[in-house]
Formats: C-alpha cells, sequence, structure tokens
C-alpha cells in the first residue's frame, strides 16, 4: 500500500500497529509464564504473570484512545477504517486473553499447596505453547498482512479444542479414583478451559485479521473440536 | 427525524434505470477528455461522481444535459440515453432536454432579479405556468422543495443576490426544480459554502431524490459517501469504479479508488 498524502496520518496508524504488537508480546508472555509457574510450581512467577496484566489493560486503553482519536480526526474510510476497526477488535481480544493467563496464575498459587495431580502439568504446558504459537503466528499474519497464515491459525483451533477434550476426560478419571484430587482437578480444569478460550479468541483475532486483509469475514463455518459439552460419565 | 432518513436510505434497493451511457467519448480539441464510458444511472438515487481535478467528472456530467454543445471545440460521441430516449438525437432541442435535466453550479449564480423572479422564471419561458397563480405555486412549491420558503416568504420581491451564500445556492436549486425536471445534475454545489449551509443543502438533496435522480460531483469524500447512494470514481478520463456507496468506501476494488478515497499518493 502506498504512503498517505498526509505523512503524519501514517504515523499514527503505524503507532497503533505498534501499540498491538507490544501488547501482543506481553500477552505471548503472559501465557508461557503463566504455564511455566504451574509446571515448577514457581509463586513468584505467577506473581509477576499478575502483576503484568496491568500493563496489558493499559496498553488496551491507550489502543482504545488512539483508534477512537484516528476516527475523529481523520474519518479512516476503505483500508484504512478495517485496520483501525481491527485494532480494536485485536485489543480487546488480548486483554480477554491477559486475563485468562492471569486467572491461570492465581490458581497456580492455589495449586502449589496441593498434591501435584500425576502428568497434568505437562499437558497443560502443551496445550498453553500450541495456544502461544497460534497468536504468534496470529500476530506474523497481522503485521505482514497474510490472510493465509491467519486462515491456517484458525484451522489449528481443533488441535486446541482435542487436548482439552483429553484433559477433560483425564480430570474426570483423576477424580473418580480418588476424590481427594477434586479440588485440585477442579482447578486444573479451569486452567484447561482458560486455554480452549484463549484459542477461541486467537481464532477470531486471526478472522479479524482475513477481515482487514480481504475485506470480508471468512464465513464457512470453521471445525470446531470441543466435545466436552456432551460428556457423560467416562466408561 | 434523522433515523426516519436512515431507514429510507436503507430501503432503496433495485432501481429503475434513468440515464444509460454506452460508449461516451469527449474530446476537447486534441486532448481525450472522457475514454469510453459506460454507466447505467439508477431513478431517484443520489449518484456521486468523484475523482481528482481534471479527471473528467465534470466533463461526463455535462454531458447529461449537453452542456458541452456550447463548448466550440468539445466534441461528444457515443450514446447517452434518458428513459431509453437519445438525448443526443439530432430532433432532441436541447433548451427542452434542459428544462428536464435541471443543473447547480459550483458558485451561486441568481439572475440579478427578484427571489420570485429567479424561481418563476424557467416556467414561464417553458410555458408551465397557465396564469399568475399557477405561476405563484410553483414558486411557492419549489422554495419549499428548496426549504428556503420560510427565510424567503416575506421578501420575494427583495433581490435573489441579497441573500447569504448558502441561501443563493438554495434559491439556485429552487430555480433549477420549478420547471420540474426528472435529473438533477450538481457540479460541486456545496464548494463555496461553510458546514451549516452544506448540511441543509446535503439534507436537500436527500428530500429531492424522492422525486429525481440526483447525480452530484464532489472533490469532498466525506460529502459524496453521506449524500450519495452509488458512486463512481473517475481518474484521468476514465470510469474506473461504479458501486454502491458504502461498497467504494469500506470496501473497494480498484486499488486507484483505494488510493484516491483514502488519501494516498496513487
Amino acid at each position: 500500500m502506498n504512503e498517505h498524502i498526509s505523512s503524519a496520518y501514517d504515523r499514527d496508524l503505524e503507532g497503533i500497529t505498534t501499540l498491538i504488537m507490544k501488547m501482543g508480546g506481553l500477552v505471548e508472555e503472559a501465557i508461557l509464564k503463566a504455564a511455566k509457574s504451574l509446571a515448577d510450581r514457581d509463586v513468584e512467577l505467577a506473581e509477576e504473570v499478575r502483576e503484568g496484566d496491568k500493563v496489558i489493560d493499559a496498553i488496551e486503553i491507550q489502543i482504545n484512545e488512539e483508534a477512537a482519536r484516528t476516527i475523529a480526526l481523520r474519518a479512516p474510510v476503505s483500508k484504512d477504517l478495517r485496520s483501525v476497526l481491527t485494532v480494536l477488535r485485536l485489543a480487546a481480544s488480548l486483554e480477554r486473553i491477559g486475563d485468562y493467563a492471569k486467572n491461570i496464575a492465581k490458581r497456580t498459587s492455589v495449586l502449589v499447596e496441593m498434591n501435584p495431580v500425576n502428568g497434568s502439568d505437562a499437558a497443560l504446558r502443551r496445550m498453553a505453547r500450541e495456544v502461544e504459537q497460534m497468536l504468534k503466528d496470529t500476530l506474523d499474519s497481522y503485521i505482514r498482512g497474510d490472510a493465509d497464515l491467519a486462515e491456517d491459525v484458525r484451522q489449528r483451533d481443533q488441535e486446541v479444542d482435542q487436548m482439552y477434550n483429553a484433559l477433560f476426560r483425564e480430570f474426570l478419571t483423576f477424580m473418580m479414583e480418588d476424590p481427594r484430587n477434586i479440588t485440585a482437578c477442579m482447578h486444573l480444569h479451569f486452567m484447561a478451559k482458560n486455554i480452549e478460550r484463549m484459542g477461541d479468541l486467537t481464532t477470531n483475532m486471526a478472522e479479524q485479521v482475513i477481515y482487514q486483509v480481504t475485506g470480508e469475514m471468512p464465513d464457512e463455518a470453521r471445525p470446531k473440536g470441543d466435545k466436552t459439552a456432551y460428556v457423560t460419565d467416562p466408561s | 427525524m434523522e433515523d426516519m432518513v436512515h431507514v429510507d436510505r436503507a430501503m432503496s434497493t433495485e432501481q429503475d434505470i434513468k440515464i444509460s451511457a454506452k460508449g461516451v467519448q469527449v474530446h476537447y480539441a486534441d486532448t481525450h477528455a472522457i475514454r469510453d464510458v459506460d454507466v447505467d444511472i439508477d431513478d431517484k438515487t443520489v449518484t456521486a461522481f468523484i475523482g481528482p481535478s481534471g479527471c473528467g467528472k465534470s466533463t461526463f456530467l455535462r454531458c447529461i444535459n449537453r452542456m458541452n454543445d456550447t463548448i466550440d471545440i468539445a466534441r461528444v460521441t457515443g450514446d447517452i440515453r434518458i428513459d431509453g430516449e437519445d438525448i443526443y438525437d439530432p430532433k432532441v432541442d436541447p433548451v427542452q432536454l434542459r428544462a428536464k435535466v435541471g443543473m447547480v453550479f459550483q458558485k451561486p449564480n441568481p439572475f440579478p432579479k427578484s427571489i420570485y423572479d429567479n424561481v418563476a422564471y424557467g416556467p414561464k419561458i417553458h410555458g408551465l405556468a397557465r396564469n399568475k397563480a399557477d405561476l405563484d405555486e410553483i414558486v411557492e412549491k419549489s422554495l419549499r422543495k428548496a426549504a428556503l420558503w420560510d427565510e424567503a416568504k416575506d421578501r420575494l420581491t427583495a433581490p435573489g443576490t441579497g441573500l447569504s451564500g448558502g441561501q443563493q445556492q438554495r434559491l439556485c436549486i429552487a430555480r433549477a426544480i420549478a420547471t420540474a425536471p426528472e435529473v438533477l445534475l450538481m457540479d460541486e454545489p456545496c464548494s463555496a459554502l461553510d458546514p451549516i449551509a452544506t448540511a441543509q443543502v446535503e439534507e436537500l438533496i436527500d428530500e429531492l431524490r424522492r422525486s429525481f435522480s440526483v447525480v452530484i460531483v464532489t472533490h469532498s469524500m466525506q460529502q459524496a459517501a453521506r449524500v450519495s447512494q452509488k458512486t463512481a470514481f473517475f481518474h484521468l478520463g476514465n470510469l474506473v469504479e461504479y458501486d454502491d456507496t458504502d461498497k467504494i468506501f469500506t470496501n473497494p476494488q480498484d486499488p486507484r479508488t483505494e488510493s484516491y478515497i483514502s488519501g494516498r499518493i496513487g
């Protein structure tokens, strides 16, 4: 895309993009740190994630203000309008993902007081890594204007859903085996659910990137892998 | 009230074609000003022509009521039809055509006559009024449609040139619609007006759409976005893109349109 005749307009749009990338970087870091704090039973690291969320929230507010200012002063149209609408939605999704990471960190502080549940930490960490990778690719697709990469992310969400299904069943089994696991498993299940929701939000972000690049929201239904709503007793 | 306007705008879907142009070319001596333009303009719709200076949008507008006939070096070829009738047919009287296709210009240009006479002039020479009462009615109706009646009714005998710029432009619109035209051409009607007068004229354009097919040339992209349902983008004498206005301003298909409307170096 060519430059605007008004170079200040370009600087404004670039400034907002930079903020999104900065926010995205912090959220990626929060996801990884939250998962690591659980795996390593590291309360200090968990506390760091909870503190870090304040910065993420502050950037979201800044992005909203910058976007409103751009709309008011520049009356963006066409691709510029889509960029501004996109940053608003990306910022909102990133903020939610940050909240989920914070919630995982909170539960970690509680979980360290309990007996570890066999192997679940590693599974959660794998799931978190997958989502973090999806988010990284989404941010790359955003900065490069690459709708194909965004579509690839969109398809990958079902893998996260499958990991979540597997964990869901595993937690049920652990709880049935020994009721003393129930408290820990409930917390772990919420963590898994949080990561699964992060995946959904990342998928929304990828769709928003496709909208920004092509001007149209992808309409065909994407594959959904979360089947836990239909789960009955494990057999 | 504003909501009602929006509802009305959203309702305009399928329209009859009022003006149909095919293979239109315009030459000014050696300059090729319009290159093979095809366009169908809907009835009861505001169509905006946008594009950089010298792109041919005003030239094309002036083809629609044969204003280019008055320029010796201008040569128009191709086919332009209003309601299926070829307006360049030798049997068509350009004066009669211009009664049917009214025009409002960039600079308000009232006749140096009274407000009343400015509006009554057209109907009088075209014999549209049988008597004084008829004429009074046409004048009042036209001034009302142009949203000028309340401001002008007590000073109908005062000179039209004594009105403010915005009022003068609305007087010119009243004059243009007094002959009951079917098409109203507007060549940058608001570029000499302040924002309030501009808003009044834009509101008026939206009203006029109920009765006429309105074609407006404007340099203000925001104005095109606000008042029109269809937008045509001209560039170097070509019609680059013609589509629903919201499509043009959210997702134009041609990179030249994109560059122009978003203020980029194209």
